[in-house]
């Protein structure tokens, strides 16, 4: 079998396993909100709520029917990309979710950029002198970063740059005031559209501090990782062998050494992607960021299942699908990964 | 290599320089400069779902609602009943069984449509039939009548004298029959169509535009509109209010320290405090109908054992005011406090009198809603003062849950002792007492259906019933001297234990007029206004 034919049985396979991890993950959810306790009447008609009253609701949200026969539908929505409807705003999830997805999207990205410019910087710097002091405060930047409780330094970065300088707008996505351009959801790219540079200015003001924090966090890692890997390769013969030949020192970091050490930085990346699409929870909670991640952690105190339910099916395919062309990227460019 | 980048430091260097510079730039033309300044920013926490008044059972939703619609009545700043969109006081018969409301008729709602007797029958009958909060008047209510275009006649089943203040509730505010005929069993969340001060003229859970309605009957709002908007945290609202980028901050969910600080900052002249009256009451309900505390003299010993001072001090620094009632003071139901005072002898003579102290202690878990800051702080603090006072008496546990399972469970009579709050859905004495110790079908002292149930207390009293009964078909002060007689039987029974009352606070800028609240403590959107324009 050649590689060709190799790579694509491998990701067929790959392919072919997403759906049973996806129907895995979304009967798991099911069950689990099910047997937590609270009750989604409570939620709807607070718990005063008389018999009737309570009966008549559950009998409308189809909570009286058999627990498999609500499984049953549930399933039978998902194949049918119907999420169901919330039970408190009778909203289509699929419409909850299509509103706050951007706004996380918007984010995550955002802080991935940041944290690859800065984590990139700080690891490649750093290892341009090993054991000097811009060395020793890359690493200590990347230990100290990856330690950091999230909601401690989100909380301690807004606290300064904007209730004390004053310099950024303390939550939120878009300013109060007026309202954001419409079209994808994504306010940089509606703005640009709209040629409205005011309004890419305050969008951008706002995603400053939320992206800059996350991003701030996670370029730990990704200067971590660079670092190790390019002091391993550095060491490989490869490069004594280029040394040897008299290549400047700064081709060979840049053109020899990096490329090779980028890989495993694009797991990471790969990985820090798909869980940013709903973890950033803390940040999202910090900076009032109307994403996703918002989005679950209010329907889950308001035990609205169906709303719960729609969310981790859609974070789980996004993280499955990234799992997916992540492994099937690495598989194309690195001729040792075998499959 | 490892001179790779010396001499690239200069560069570096103006690099930075460069982007130190550009940040200053941008961020010091900052969103501030596009704020427009004729608008009001009203901030909160938490978002709202629904602005639909059968749907509406959030302080938050409420408060919005009050300004876009009116309801029949409200009760004024003095705490009096007075006409909104009834033209008169409430005509009931003689045998206290139809209630009489001649309405305004000058009155039309944000969609052109006039309204009359006909739409606020059909408004009453929407909540009725899909308000989440129906039972609250559907077990009075039995019919509505429109004898007149502007007159509405209510029959009840039973004379009841709280339906005055009933009729007041947030939940009855008319909304247009036209808008909302495909509603009328549905509810419709993201529009409102009513009759007040304020129109609706964008939604979204995060934000809500209010603009003034021009062709409202009463006096038009002293602002040009009302941005209202919500942050997810304390520390957002607080940093907001401080920063100016919100005008005004009501303080439902500021936490404490918070509170406290802004407080601090209109005693220095940086912001403007409002205090509205005090409707949202704290306490501590045991369970009765299970051991340990169903030792009615240990109940009481606890009355005694907690220092209500302590708690207003290092929970409430202050702001939340001791309470010995379960009826807020505004309310009037009696002018002394039926719960006893922190006295630690008596308390000590009666857990002894309950066979503790010495060798034998007891161990009382006591629960708290863990998404509720306060609520921590005062089981803390509690248990503290506790072990301090009776070490040899009694031990308290903490368990925090989060508050959606508390009330789930409350019926199950999962909770020995929980910390509870309470705001009445309208403001009458009834509303506090009703929903507090009401009890359909008891055994002895133990409620076996009914709303001592759904509070997790599972105390009955048959005395309390039958004076609950009385009290509806009482009216002034006679009323209140029954309803106060009612708390005093609730004090000896001992299965609820009043801590504290919390004042509605909000706080505006020092270039705005003081925020005002209403007698329900909902702050008067439409009197916001620039201190310049008084």
């Amino acid at each position: 079998m050649n590689r060709a034919t190799a790579l694509l049985k491998y990701s067929a396979t790959r392919l072919a396993l997403a759906p049973i991890m996806l129907w895995l993950i979304s009967s798991m959810v099911f069950l689990l909100l099910r047997v937590a306790p609270g009750d989604p009447v409570d939620a709807v008609l607070g718990n005063r709520a008389d018999a009737l009253a309570r009966e008549v609701m559950r009998a409308k949200l189809g909570l009286d029917q058999p627990l498999f026969n609500q499984y049953l539908n549930f399933l039978n929505g998902l194949i049918h990309g119907d999420l169901g409807e919330s039970l408190n705003t009778q909203e289509p999830v699929s419409q909850i979710i299509v509103k706050a997805l951007p706004a996380s999207l918007e984010l995550g990205l955002t802080a991935i950029i940041v944290a690859l410019v800065i984590g990139f910087g700080v690891g490649f710097t750093g290892i341009a002198r090993p054991e000097g002091k811009t060395d020793l405060a890359g690493r200590l930047y990347g230990i100290g970063t990856y330690a950091l409780p999230p909601f401690w330094a989100a909380m301690l970065i807004q606290l300064f740059f904007a209730a004390n300088l004053g310099w950024f707008p303390v939550g939120g996505r878009f300013p109060v005031t007026y309202l954001p351009p419409e079209g994808t959801g994504f306010l940089i790219i509606d703005s640009l559209l709209s040629g409205n540079f005011l309004a890419l200015k305050d969008a951008l003001m706002h995603l400053f501090l939320p992206a800059g924090t996350l991003g701030f966090l996670l370029s730990g890692i990704f200067s971590r990782s660079l670092r190790v890997n390019l002091e391993k390769t550095l060491k490989a013969g490869h490069i004594e062998a280029a040394r040897c030949r008299g290549i400047k020192e700064r081709k060979i970091l840049l053109f020899h050494a990096l490329p090779n050490s980028l890989l495993p930085v694009l797991t990471i990346t790969g990985l820090t992607v798909a869980s940013l699409i709903g973890g950033a929870l803390l940040i999202e909670i910090t900076f009032s960021w109307p994403g996703i991640a918002l989005r679950l952690q209010e329907a889950i105190s308001q035990r609205d299942y169906p709303i719960v339910q729609g969310i981790i099916v859609v974070i789980s395919m996004l993280v499955v699908f990234i799992g997916v062309f992540v492994d099937l990227l690495i598989a194309l460019i690195d001729p040792r990964v075998s499959y | 290599m490892t001179l790779l980048f010396k001499s690239k430091a200069k560069a570096y260097r103006k690099l930075l320089t460069l982007l130190a510079t550009s940040l200053i730039i941008i961020t010091q033309t900052s969103c501030k400069a596009t704020k427009e300044s004729d608008r009001i920013i009203v901030a909160s926490k938490g978002k709202i779902e629904s602005l639909d008044p059968a749907q509406a059972n959030k302080l938050l939703a409420i408060q919005l609602i009050s300004a876009l619609g009116d309801p029949l009545y409200r009760i004024n700043e003095s705490g009096l009943l007075e006409p909104r969109l009834a033209k008169d006081y409430p005509q009931i018969s003689k045998d206290g069984l139809t209630i009489s409301i001649a309405l305004r008729e000058d009155v039309l709602f944000h969609d052109g449509t006039p309204f009359n007797a006909d739409a606020m029958a059909f408004s009453i009958k929407r909540f009725m039939e899909i308000g989440t909060l129906n039972y609250v008047i559907g077990e009075k209510i039995t019919k509505i009548e429109t004898p007149g275009p502007f007159l509405i006649r209510l029959r009840l089943n039973k004379p009841s004298s709280s339906i005055k203040g009933l009729l007041s509730s947030i939940n009855l505010t008319p909304v247009s029959p036209k808008a909302y005929l495909e509603h009328q069993d549905k509810f419709l969340n993201k529009k409102f169509i009513g009759t007040g001060p304020y129109q609706l003229d964008s939604f979204t859970p995060e934000r809500q535009r209010l603009i003034p309605f021009p062709r409202y009957w009463d006096k038009a709002p002293k602002n040009l509109g009302i941005d209202y908007v919500s942050y997810t945290t304390s520390t957002s609202l607080f940093s907001a209010i401080k920063t100016g980028q919100v005008d005004v901050l009501l303080s439902n969910s500021v936490e404490d320290g918070h509170r406290l600080a802004l407080h601090k900052l209109s005693k220095k002249g940086k912001l403007i405090e409002g205090i509205g009256p005090a409707m949202q009451i704290g306490y501590i309900a045991f369970r009765s109908n299970s051991a340990p505390l169903d030792n009615k003299i240990l109940r009481s010993a606890l009355s005694y054992s907690l220092d209500r001072n302590l708690i207003s001090r290092k929970v409430g620094y202050g702001l939340r005011e001791p309470l010995r009632s379960i009826v807020p003071p505004i309310l009037k139901t009696s002018k002394t406090s039926p719960w006893p005072k922190y006295n630690p002898q008596i308390a000590r003579d009666l857990f002894k009198k309950a066979g503790l102290c010495d060798s034998n202690k007891v161990t009382i878990p006591l629960t708290f809603r863990s998404n509720v800051p306060a609520d921590k702080l005062l089981a803390l603090t509690w248990q503290e003062q506790l072990g301090r006072d009776f070490s040899d008496c009694i031990t308290v546990k903490l368990n925090g849950v989060e508050s959606t399972t508390v009330y789930k469970q409350l019926a199950e009579g999962a909770y020995e002792a929980v910390i509870l709050g309470w705001t009445g859905e309208y403001p009458d004495p009834e509303a506090y007492l009703s929903p507090l110790l009401d009890c359909t079908k008891s055994q002895g002292s133990t409620c076996l259906e009914g709303e001592a149930v759904y509070g997790g207390t599972f105390w009955a009293s048959n005395q309390i019933k039958t004076s609950l009964e009385q009290s509806e078909n009482l009216q002034g002060s006679q009323r209140l001297e029954k309803l106060s007689e009612i708390e005093f039987l609730a004090a000896d029974g001992a299965a609820i234990l009043p801590v504290w009352l919390v004042k509605p606070r909000a706080w505006a800028q020092p270039n705005f007029s003081r925020p005002k609240f209403d007698g329900n403590g909902r702050l008067l959107l439409d009197r916001l206004q620039k201190a310049i324009n008084e």
